[in-house]
């Protein structure tokens, strides 16, 4: 099932251009503004009125940082005042307390991700905090069964701080680390002292963490093969279960810490490939698991078995081995999907104040998929989860003729049959070893936005 | 150029449409009808006033408790709920009805509809005026015999869940006869779409609707259903239907 990819410098070269990561499909910039909180309790109704509603995952969007991160790719607000922090907690347990009656209580909670921003922003109290309301309000499955994530500023927490979330209960961290090296990014004024952060990873180890995340930016101004390679050496070393190579996303316009012209200093394509393909092998020959995208894996780990037994999943939180489930965002710029739809908080924090002041749902914005749209989200996830789209599973689900209904967008995808990319039989697209780290421009021959003027593409990332 | 639109949705089966000459294929009535020498036209001459009405939207009521009795009504497409509410106002689902059967026989006793009707999904209906049909099953031992028959059908149905069962048996009885129903109109016996919530489900079954999740996903792991949100696939239909004797008494 697994197909080992194969890296060509050249050929991610050519097809190096911006495209949406699909996370979801459709991608949130096709959302409609006028959702709103009817949206989402008509939702939530649906989701429970299904002979086996879906388990429930929940995400808590944390925008406050300390520092401005210089990779940051989340919605976000700089402050190094902790009261602020208490009036976003003060908000969030109540957002927490009208969301969580919607949902039938025999629903269990089965993954949680805090993410921002910075969640560490909140002391170990205010965590507890949150925790406590999120306890009291949703059912979480037995300490086996559930995923309890947060992500991690390596350089705002220390050894306690870690046993502090695992006496809470979380099982995961997700550590965001730029590069090690002092010698390199000199856009970037606060460096990881590699000690540091190891001696973080090894306090989640023996503070009995299921697994350890680490996302690992490249792609900075100035950056060395070198410098790159050693913090990789280090960070293999301390055999993270997962590891996510991220380019460092280019675009000010959204990320306010990014400065602006900094494009011009940034590494050149060719640079950025050889940085890739530098994670790429030493990963690989470390015994890391390609998965997809940007995702390594440990040979072990619940998402390189889940890709083995074909029931992958992914979903806004990643990645994941866990059953399909329905996701409830809380927090500024939170997104839902629940059922057939997709429901995004405002990404602006007084909008979302005050509609938590005033009592409403904070919704403000959201999609309802349509048979197509379901379609073509089954046909992207399958094709980025297991690396094939099997034709007559397709046809049966969605009562559609493939050849008839994709005539266009199968046109689209010839150039990548040329390349090698995809290998198309009656049965199946199966994507070849070649293709497996273009899985994103392989789907973006199936996205109708894309296709259509409606699409914007200021907010996409670019594909490698 | 937009996609081609997808073609019918498997989740809403929906008759084949009779038109001034044809019946609609899951009709109740066409086949004593038709072996009575009476075609579509022949009714009409008969003044038998049979009138297609709908679409009726989800959560759309057809008819309300006490609401006066003209007619009763085939469904053509979707499914509709009968219920009435107890005196402390909490819901009672009485039945789930499916293209090609009928509503409204409870009412014939009396004047007045016994119970409120309510669309679960997009339903279409056919209509017959009940005096014109009374009259008409005086000439036509056929029709009333099937008039007959399937008021039995429905007071049977009521009966069956009554008794002393398991939530395994009442589910499982539930699942068979819903394949059955669905089977005898043309219809997949073995791939379900449930139009109906868990909550009326429960109701329905009278168990609670966690006691529905849990059983079906006890099914799920012995290998008898695959449940997909409202897609239900019966995997083993012998299994079910040997759960579900005792409920079904066959």
């Amino acid at each position: 099932m697994t197909v080992i990819p194969a890296f060509d410098a050249g050929l991610l070269r050519r097809y190096d251009r911006p495209g949406p990561r699909y996370n979801s499909y459709p991608n949130p910039a096709q959302f409609d503004a006028g959702f709103n909180g009817t949206a989402f309790r008509d939702a939530a109704r649906l989701s429970n009125d299904d002979p086996i509603p879906r388990n429930l995952s929940l995400y808590v969007h944390v925008p406050y940082c300390f520092h401005p991160c210089f990779a940051c790719g989340g919605n976000q607000e700089l402050t190094g005042n902790r009261t602020r922090a208490d009036a976003y907690l003060a908000r969030l347990v109540r957002e927490v307390a009208m969301v969580a009656p919607l949902f039938d209580c025999d629903r269990d909670v089965t993954q949680l991700h805090l993410g921002g921003g910075s969640p560490n922003f909140l002391n170990a109290g205010q965590l507890g905090e949150l925790m406590e309301s999120l306890h009291r309000h949703f059912h979480f499955a037995g300490a086996v069964n559930r995923d309890l994530s947060i992500e991690v500023d390596p350089r705002c927490v220390d050894q306690s701080d870690i046993e502090a979330l695992a006496f809470m209960g979380f099982n995961r961290v997700s550590l965001r680390v730029q590069d090690f090296d002092p010698g390199v990014p000199v856009a970037d004024d606060r460096m990881h002292p590699v000690k540091h952060t190891l001696g973080i990873i090894e306090a989640c180890r023996k503070n009995g963490f299921r697994s350890i995340d680490v996302n690992l930016i490249y792609g900075f101004p100035g950056q060395s093969r070198q410098a790159f390679g050693r913090t990789l050496e280090s960070l293999i070393r301390t055999r993270p279960d997962r590891l996510a190579v991220y380019n460092y996303a280019d675009l000010p316009q959204l990320f306010s810490p990014q400065k602006p012209g900094l494009a011009t200093e940034l590494p050149s394509a060719e640079s950025r490939i050889a940085l890739l393909q530098l994670a790429f092998e030493r990963l690989l020959v470390a015994g890391y698991r390609y998965i997809g995208m940007d995702h390594f894996a440990l040979p072990g780990d619940e998402i390189a078995l889940a890709q083995e037994h074909g029931s992958l999943q992914r979903n806004f939180l990643g990645y994941t081995g866990q059953a399909e489930s329905d996701l409830i965002g809380l927090g500024v710029s939170a997104i839902s999907h629940i059922g057939d739809t997709f429901c995004e908080n405002p990404r602006n924090l007084p909008a979302w104040e005050s509609a938590i002041d005033s009592g409403r749902l904070p919704v403000c914005g959201g999609l309802q998929l349509n048979a197509d749209d379901l379609l073509r989200a089954d046909l992207i996830q399958q094709l980025i989860c297991r690396g094939v789209i099997d034709i007559p599973t397709l046809e049966q689900r969605h009562d559609i003729h493939f050849l008839a209904y994709f005539h266009e967008d199968l046109l689209r995808m010839c150039d990548l049959a040329i390349d090698g990319l995809v290998e198309t039989s009656e049965t199946q697209i199966q994507v070849t070893s070649r293709g497996r780290l273009l899985l994103r421009i392989i789907a973006e021959c199936f996205d109708r936005y894309l296709h259509q003027p409606r699409a914007e593409p200021a907010r996409l990332t670019s594909a490698i | 150029m937009s996609p081609p639109a997808i073609r019918s949705q498997r989740s809403s089966p929906i008759a084949d449409d009779g038109d001034a000459l044809h019946f609609c294929s899951t009709c109740a009535f066409s086949e004593v009808c038709l072996s009575q020498g009476l075609d579509k036209s022949a009714l009409n001459e008969l003044h038998v006033l049979v009138e297609h009405v709908g679409p009726f939207h989800e959560g759309e009521h057809i008819f309300r408790e006490g609401d006066e009795f003209t007619a009763i009504a085939a469904v053509r497409a979707g499914t509709v709920k009968t219920y009435v509410l107890d005196p402390s106002g909490q819901e009672q689902v009485l039945g789930f009805f499916l293209p090609g059967e009928v509503i409204g026989l409870n009412a014939i006793h009396q004047s007045r509809y016994p119970c409120n009707a309510v669309a679960l999904d997009t339903v279409m209906l056919c209509r017959f005026s009940f005096p014109k049909m009374a009259l008409l099953a005086t000439r036509l031992p056929g029709l009333q015999a099937q008039l007959f028959k399937l008021l039995s059908l429905d007071i049977g149905k009521a009966a069956l869940l009554a008794g002393d069962y398991s939530a395994d048996e009442r589910m499982a009885a539930f699942l068979v006869s819903l394949s059955r129903r669905y089977g005898q109109r043309g219809f997949s016996p073995t791939r379900l779409h449930l139009t109906m919530a868990r909550t009326d489900m429960a109701n329905y079954l009278r168990l609670a609707s966690e006691t529905i999740s849990r059983v079906l996903r006890r099914f799920q792991k012995d290998g008898l259903v695959l449940v997909n949100r409202r897609e239900l696939d019966i995997q083993d239909l012998p299994r079910l239907q040997e759960l579900a004797k005792s409920v079904l008494r066959d």
